[in-house]
C-alpha cells in the first residue's frame, strides 16, 4: 500500500498582483482604479489571502481605501444586496 | 517646511469658473505665512460615493503645498469654516 507523501494540500501561491501594476513609491489614496481591485463588490477590503499581496502592502492598501472612503471616492459599503 | 497635499470637495452648486480664484484666496494664507503652494489640480466635478450633505456631486481639487505645520493647520481651519467647503483631507505623502 502506497502511502501519500505528505497530508499537508498543496496551496498554490498567488501571483502577488501589484507586481502586475508597475508600482513605484506608495500606494495613493487617489488611485482608485488600483484599489477597486481590493475591495468587493459590497466595497469591504479584501482579505490578504485574497489578494495576495505583502503584509506593509496590505496595510498601505488598507489605510489608501479608509482615506478614499473618507473623500467619498469609494464607497463605505454598497447597498447592493 | 514641510510637504503637504490637501484635496478639497467643494460645493457642486458653485460656478466651476469660481473654483480657481475662490481657491487662490483660500491659498493666500500660504503665502503671507511664508509656504509656497506648488501644484494646483482642479479635478471638476465628479460623483460621490455616498452623499455628503445632500449632495450627490461635488467639486474636487488636489493642491500640492510646502509650509509650517501651524500654516497648514490653520489653512485647513479656514477650509472648514467655509460653507462652500464639503470636507478636506491634508496629507503629508512623505510621512507614509
Amino acid at each position: 500500500m502506497a502511502k501519500r507523501e505528505s497530508r499537508k494540500p498543496i496551496i498554490k501561491k498567488k501571483a502577488n498582483p501589484l507586481k502586475a501594476v508597475k508600482l513605484e513609491g506608495p500606494i495613493d489614496y487617489k488611485d482608485t482604479v488600483l484599489l477597486r481591485k481590493f475591495i468587493s463588490d459590497r466595497g469591504k477590503i479584501r482579505a490578504r489571502r485574497v489578494t495576495g499581496v505583502n503584509v506593509q502592502q496590505q496595510r498601505e492598501i488598507a489605510r489608501a481605501v479608509k482615506n478614499a472612503r473618507e473623500m467619498a471616492l469609494l464607497p463605505y459599503s454598497s447597498s447592493a444586496r | 517646511m514641510r510637504q503637504y497635499e490637501l484635496m478639497v470637495i467643494l460645493d457642486p452648486e458653485i460656478d466651476e469658473r469660481t473654483v480657481a480664484p475662490s481657491l487662490d484666496k483660500f491659498l493666500g494664507v500660504i503665502a503671507t505665512g511664508g509656504g509656497t503652494v506648488d501644484k494646483v489640480d482642479i479635478w471638476g466635478k465628479r460623483r460621490l460615493a455616498f452623499e455628503i450633505a445632500k449632495n450627490s456631486e461635488g467639486i474636487y481639487a488636489v493642491v500640492n503645498l510646502t509650509a509650517t505645520p501651524e500654516l497648514a493647520q490653520e489653512l485647513d481651519r479656514q477650509l472648514g469654516l467655509n460653507e462652500s467647503v464639503l470636507r478636506t483631507k491634508l496629507i503629508r505623502p512623505d510621512a507614509h
